[in-house]
C-alpha cells in the first residue's frame, strides 16, 4: 500500500470523525446507519467474501447482539458497554456452536442452513420471557447521537483494520485457499475447520456489536426487527456491490448504496424503490466484480471496461 | 481506488445539500410526517397520507389557524418511508432538524410509532399520532407523544360486553392472535376480559406473523366447537382466515370477530359475499352524529374523502384527521408556536371532532370505546357500543346454509 | 380424526408449495440462478389470472394456461435481454441482479395493480366436500392435482423430448451443449421461461386459496427456496414431494408444537437433512 493512499484514508477517516461537530443532525443519523451497514457488510465479507461461505446467518449474530445488549440494559439495568460485551459473547458462542456442524456444508447449502437458523432464532426469541417475548423490549432514551456515531465509526475502523490484517496474514491466505479449493487447502496443511470457524466467529463479533449499538440507538427491540433476514440480504448485496474479498470494497459498497437509497428516498420519495432496483440491475450488468474492480478497470481501460465486462460474462 | 475515495468524500456533501432544501415562510406552520406510501404497509399507510392532506387543505380553505393575532396556513411535509422502519426514524430527524417542520404527525402501525416517537421526545417536538395503539408507546413516560387510537388491551372489551346480552348467550370462546407486539397485547387484555366475564377459553392459539395458512388452527377450532371466535392480527391474515374458514367449513355456533379488516372497504371488496356476517370493531363510523368544526360532520367528511381519493375512509383516516385538528385547536389555545407551550395545550384540550370527542389521557393516549360492527348484506352496520345500536345477525348461519 | 384432518390439510397445501418450488428448482438446477424474483413471478401470474377472471370472465382454471404462456414470454425476454448478459459471472451476482429485479417488479406491481388486496374467487373457491369425516377443500385439491400434472409434464419434457435433453446437457456442460449444435442463449431463455410459467401457474392457484397483493412474493421465494433444496434440483417429482413433506410438517407443527414454530420446523428439518447427509448436498453443489 502506497503512503499517499494511506494518508488519504486517514484523512477521510478524520473527516468522517468530525461530522457530528460540523455536520447537521440529519448527516449524523445517516452516518450512524451507513457506518453500521458498512460494519455489517465488512463482517459478512470475512466469511462470505474471503472464505467463500455465503452466510445468511449473520442476521442471527446481529439479533443476538441486539438482544444481548437489550436484555442486559432493560432487564438487569447494566451499563451500555457491558450490554455490548454480553451481546458479543452470545453471538460468538452461537457462531462457535453452529459453525462446527453447519460449516461442513458448501455453497447454497450453507446459505440455506444458515437462513434456517435465523428463522429459528427469531421464533425462539419471540417465545422467551426474558427477551420480553413478542412484546419486545424498551431501552432508555438517550440524547447522544454523536456518541453513537463515533462508536459506529470506531467499530468500522476496527473492522476494516481487522480485515486488512486478514488480507495480509497467513490466516487470510488460508481462508482464500479454502474459498478457491477447500480440498487442496486441506491437503496443503490448512486446518480448514479451525480457519472457517474462526472466520465465522470474527464475523459474529463485529456484527453483534453493530446490532448492540443499533438497539440502544433505536430504543425499541422486537424479534421481527432484530432477526430480519432481509438485513442479511442487504449485507450480501452491499458486499457484492462493492467487491467481495477486498479490503475496502464492502465499505464503499455500503456507503454508495446507502447514499443512493437515502437520496432517492428523500428526493423523489415514492419512486425510490424502483430506481434503487434499477441501479442494482444496471450495476451488476456493467460492473459484475464490484466497485473495487470498477475503479481499477476504468483507470486501466477507461469506459471500454464496462463493455468488456458484458463481453466477458455474457452467454 | 482513488476514484472511489473521491466519490466517498463527495457523498457527505451531497447529503448535506439534500438536507437544506426546505425553508419555511413565516406565516406557514408546517406539519411533518413519514408514512408508508409504498411497501408492505402501503395499503393502510395511504389512509394517513391522504387524510393528512385533506385535513390540512380543508382547514386552510376555512381560513387556517389563528395563533395570537396572526393567521397561519398549515402545510404538510410528507416522506414515504417505504415501509422501512429505520428509514422512517431518519426521516423524522430530517423533518425536525433539516426541514424545520413545526410539529409532527405520526406514521402507521405500533412498531413504527414506537421508534419514531423516541425521535419526537429526543428533540422535544410534539407528535400527535393516530397509527399506533400499543400501550408501550405510552408506557415510557414521554411528554411529547399523543395518540388517537385507544389501548390495544381493551379492543375486545365492548364485544365481550355484548356477548353477555346475546341470546343464546355464548359460553365457549376460541382466541386466536398473531405473535407480534400489538396482537399479543390485544390477546393478553382479551384473556382478562373473558375471565372477568366468566367465559371459557377453549382454544388459545398464536400464529406466526405473515402466516397465510390457518388450516391447522381452523381444524382444531372445528374439533372444539366453540361458540365464538375472537381473532386478532393483520388485515391480510384476516382475509385468509375467512377464506379458509369457508373452505374448511368451520362454523362457530355464535359468531366470529376480527380486530382489523371488517371496517375497511378494500377488505370487504376483496372478500365479496364471504365477508358477510363477520363481526369487527371500529372506533369510528361515518355518521352525522359526530359534528366537526371544519368538515361539518363525519358523514360529510366521508363523502368528500371518497370523492377526492376514490375509496371509503375508515377509522385510520378519521384518526389521522383528528391528529391534524388537534394541532389546529391547540395552537389557537396555546397562543404561541413554542413547542413546550403547544405540548401543554394539547395535553389540556378537549373538543369534538369528526373522529370522536378528543381528550388525551394522562399518558397521552386517548380512551375510546370500540363500536362492534358487523357486515350485513355487504354493508357495514354498527351493532353495539354500550347497548345494541342495530340488531346483530346472530347466530351467524353456517357456510352451507348461506345463499 | 383431528390428526387425519391436519395431515390432509398439509398434503393439499404442500402440493401448492411444491408447484411454487418447481420453477425455482428448474432454473437453479439448469442455469445456476437462484432467482430471488421467483416470488414476484408467482405474484404476477396471480394478477394475470385475477384480471382474466374479473374483466374477461375466464374461469381461473382455464386462465392458468394463458397466464403460463404470458409468463413464459416474460421470462424468455428477461433471460434473453438481461440475465444472459451476466450469466457467466460469479454466482452471487445472479442473486444480486434478481434481488434488483424483485424490487423493480414489486414496485411496478403496486403502480399497476395498486396495493389493494385481491382474491380470485370463482364460485368453487370456498367449496368443500366431506370424506370419511374429513373436510376436503376443493381449491387446494385442484392445486394439488395441477402440481402433480405439471411436475409430470416437466419430467416428460426433460426426459423424453429433444429440447429437454438439450436443456439437461446444458446444465451439465455448456461447451458440450454447444457441440450438439444447441444455441445456448435461446435455450437458457426457454428454460427460464418455463420456470416463470410454472411460477405463474402457482400464482393463479395461490390467489384462489389465499390473497394477492404486490408484496406476497418475498415469503414465497423463501419457501420455494427451501423446498427446492430439500427436493434436489433435478427431479420434478422429488420437488413436489418435498413440498408435501414441508406442508405436512408445518401443519403438524402449527398445532402440536405451537404455530410460531411452524417455520422453525420446516427450516430445522432442512438443516437436519443437510447436516446429516452432507455428502448428498456436496455432490449437488
Amino acid at each position: 500500500m502506497r503512503p499517499r493512499f494511506v494518508i488519504l484514508l486517514v484523512a477521510v477517516t478524520a473527516l468522517l470523525a468530525i461530522v457530528p461537530i460540523v455536520g447537521s443532525p440529519v448527516m449524523v443519523q445517516f452516518g450512524i446507519s451507513t457506518l453500521l451497514f458498512a460494519v455489517l457488510a465488512q463482517s459478512w465479507n470475512i466469511i462470505g467474501g474471503f472464505t467463500g461461505y455465503p452466510s445468511f446467518g449473520n442476521s442471527v449474530f446481529y439479533g443476538l447482539g441486539v438482544y444481548g445488549t437489550a436484555i442486559a440494559m432493560a432487564k438487569f439495568s447494566l451499563p451500555f458497554g457491558v450490554g455490548l460485551v454480553c451481546g458479543a459473547i452470545l453471538a460468538m458462542l452461537c457462531a462457535l456452536l453452529i459453525g462446527l456442524p453447519v460449516l461442513r456444508l458448501r455453497g447454497q447449502y450453507f446459505a440455506i442452513a444458515t437462513l434456517g437458523l435465523s428463522v429459528a432464532m427469531a421464533a425462539v426469541f419471540s417465545n422467551i420471557e426474558i427477551a420480553g417475548a413478542n412484546i419486545g423490549l424498551i431501552l432508555p432514551l438517550t440524547r447522544a447521537d454523536g456518541m453513537f456515531y463515533e462508536l459506529s465509526l470506531g467499530l468500522l475502523v476496527a473492522c476494516v483494520l481487522c480485515v486488512f490484517w486478514i488480507s495480509r496474514s497467513r490466516f487470510g491466505m488460508g481462508l482464500i485457499a479454502i474459498r478457491e479449493d477447500e480440498h487442496a487447502a486441506a491437503s496443503m496443511g490448512v486446518n480448514t475447520t479451525l480457519y472457517k470457524t474462526m472466520a465465522l466467529v470474527l464475523s459474529a463479533l463485529f456484527t453483534s456489536i453493530a446490532g448492540g449499538i443499533h438497539a440502544y440507538f433505536i430504543t425499541f427491540v422486537d424479534p421481527a426487527s432484530a432477526f430480519d433476514s432481509t438485513l442479511n440480504v442487504r449485507m450480501v448485496i452491499m458486499t457484492v456491490f462493492g467487491g467481495p474479498g477486498t479490503v475496502l470494497g464492502p465499505v464503499v459498497g455500503a456507503f454508495v448504496l446507502s447514499a443512493v437509497y437515502e437520496l432517492l428516498a428523500n428526493w423523489i420519495s415514492t419512486a425510490a424503490a424502483l430506481l434503487f432496483g434499477v441501479v442494482i440491475v444496471v450495476a451488476v450488468i456493467f460492473m459484475p466484480r464490484g466497485i473495487a474492480d470498477l475503479a481499477a478497470g476504468i483507470r486501466r481501460q477507461g469506459i471500454s471496461y464496462l463493455l468488456q465486462n458484458i463481453r466477458r460474462y455474457r452467454l | 481506488m482513488r476514484y472511489t475515495l473521491t466519490l466517498l468524500a463527495a457523498l457527505p456533501a451531497l447529503i448535506l445539500s439534500a438536507a437544506t432544501l426546505a425553508q419555511a415562510d413565516d406565516d406557514v406552520i408546517t406539519l411533518g410526517a413519514s408514512v408508508q406510501q409504498t411497501g408492505q404497509q402501503a395499503n393502510t399507510g395511504r389512509y394517513y397520507a391522504d387524510a393528512y392532506k385533506l385535513a390540512i387543505d380543508t382547514i386552510n380553505a376555512k381560513g387556517g389557524v389563528k395563533v395570537g393575532d396572526k393567521s397561519y396556513k398549515l402545510a404538510l411535509k410528507l416522506y414515504d418511508n417505504q415501509s422501512d422502519v429505520n428509514l422512517s426514524v431518519r426521516q423524522y430527524v430530517q423533518l425536525i432538524t433539516a426541514d424545520k417542520v413545526n410539529y409532527l404527525l405520526g406514521p402507521f402501525a405500533s412498531n413504527y410509532a414506537l421508534d419514531d416517537s423516541s425521535v419526537a421526545e429526543k428533540y422535544q417536538i410534539p407528535m400527535v399520532q393516530g397509527g399506533g395503539a400499543s400501550g408501550q408507546i405510552y408506557a415510557r413516560g414521554y411528554k411529547y407523544v399523543f395518540g388517537t387510537l385507544p389501548p390495544a388491551e381493551d379492543y375486545y372489551a365492548s364485544t365481550i360486553d355484548m356477548m353477555g346480552k346475546l341470546d343464546p348467550k355464548p359460553a365457549n370462546v376460541a382466541l386466536i392472535s398473531a405473535d407480534d407486539s400489538f396482537d399479543v397485547s390485544v390477546a393478553k387484555g382479551t384473556r382478562e376480559h373473558l375471565k372477568s366475564a366468566g367465559l371459557n377459553i377453549v382454544v388459545d392459539e398464536k400464529f406466526a406473523e405473515n402466516n397465510a395458512d390457518f388450516a391447522s388452527i381452523l381444524s382444531l377450532v372445528k374439533s372444539k366447537t366453540p361458540d365464538v371466535i375472537l381473532w386478532s392480527g393483520h388485515e391480510t391474515e384476516a382475509l385468509n382466515f375467512i377464506r379458509q374458514m369457508k373452505s374448511l367449513d368451520v362454523n362457530p355456533k355464535g359468531f366470529y370477530a376480527f380486530t382489523v379488516g371488517v371496517p375497511t372497504a378494500d377488505f370487504r371488496k376483496a372478500l365479496g359475499n364471504d365477508a358477510n356476517y363477520a363481526f369487527g370493531m371500529t372506533t369510528w363510523l361515518p355518521t352525522d352524529k359526530l359534528p366537526d368544526q371544519w368538515f361539518g360532520n363525519a358523514a360529510d367528511f366521508a363523502k368528500v374523502y371518497k370523492e377526492k381519493f376514490g375509496y371509503d375512509p375508515d377509522y385510520h383516516a378519521a384518526s389521522a384527521v383528528a391528529d391534524v385538528e388537534t394541532y389546529a385547536v391547540s395552537l389557537a389555545k396555546a397562543g404561541s408556536l413554542e413547542p413546550p407551550k403547544v405540548r401543554d395545550a394539547i395535553a389540556a384540550i378537549e373538543f369534538d371532532s369528526l373522529y370522536a370527542h378528543i381528550k388525551y389521557g394522562e399518558n397521552g393516549q386517548i380512551v375510546l370505546p370500540q363500536v362492534v360492527v358487523q357486515i350485513q348484506n355487504n354493508e357495514l352496520m354498527p351493532v353495539y357500543s354500550t347497548d345494541f345500536l342495530n340488531k346483530p345477525q346472530y347466530p351467524v348461519p353456517a357456510w352451507g346454509e348461506r345463499k | 380424526m383431528l390428526l387425519a384432518q391436519i395431515i390432509v390439510n398439509g398434503v393439499l397445501l404442500g402440493g401448492l408449495y411444491g408447484l411454487m418450488a418447481l420453477g425455482m428448482a428448474l432454473v437453479w438446477g439448469v442455469l445456476n440462478i437462484v432467482n430471488l424474483a421467483h416470488g414476484a413471478f408467482v405474484m404476477l401470474g396471480g394478477y394475470i389470472v385475477y384480471y382474466l377472471f374479473t374483466t374477461l370472465g375466464i374461469d381461473p382454471l382455464a386462465a392458468l394456461p394463458i397466464a403460463m404462456a404470458l409468463m413464459f414470454a416474460f421470462g424468455y425476454l428477461l433471460q434473453y435481454v438481461v440475465l444472459n448478459q451476466i450469466i457467466r459471472s460469479a454466482m452471487l451476482n445472479t442473486l444480486l441482479i434478481t434481488f434488483g429485479l424483485d424490487v423493480v417488479l414489486t414496485y411496478l406491481a403496486q403502480l399497476g395493480f395498486s396495493a389493494d388486496f385481491r382474491t380470485i374467487a370463482p364460485s368453487y373457491a370456498g367449496a368443500n366436500f366431506g370424506l370419511l369425516g374429513i373436510t376436503v377443500p376443493v381449491a387446494p385439491l385442484a392445486a394439488f392435482a395441477i402440481a402433480w400434472l405439471l411436475a409430470g409434464l416437466t419430467w416428460l419434457l426433460l426426459n423424453r423430448l429433444p429440447l429437454g435433453r438439450a436443456i439437461r446437457a446444458t446444465a451439465q456442460n455448456l461447451v458440450a451443449a454447444r457441440l450438439y449444435g444447441v444455441n445456448p442463449r435461446r435455450l437458457y431463455a426457454v428454460t427460464f421461461g418455463i420456470g416463470a410459467a410454472l411460477a405463474g401457474a402457482s400464482g393463479g392457484l395461490y390467489g384462489m386459496i389465499s390473497h394477492l397483493s404486490p408484496y406476497v412474493g418475498a415469503p414465497l421465494t423463501a419457501k420455494a427456496f427451501v423446498i427446492a433444496v430439500i427436493g434436489g434440483l433435478h427431479n420434478p417429482f422429488a420437488v413436489v414431494a418435498s413440498g408435501l413433506i414441508i406442508g405436512i410438517a408445518e401443519s403438524l407443527a402449527a398445532l402440536y408444537v405451537g404455530p410460531t414454530y411452524a417455520n422453525v420446523i420446516s427450516f430445522g428439518l432442512l438443516v437436519l437433512i443437510l447436516v446429516l447427509r452432507p455428502s448428498r448436498a456436496l455432490r449437488a453443489a
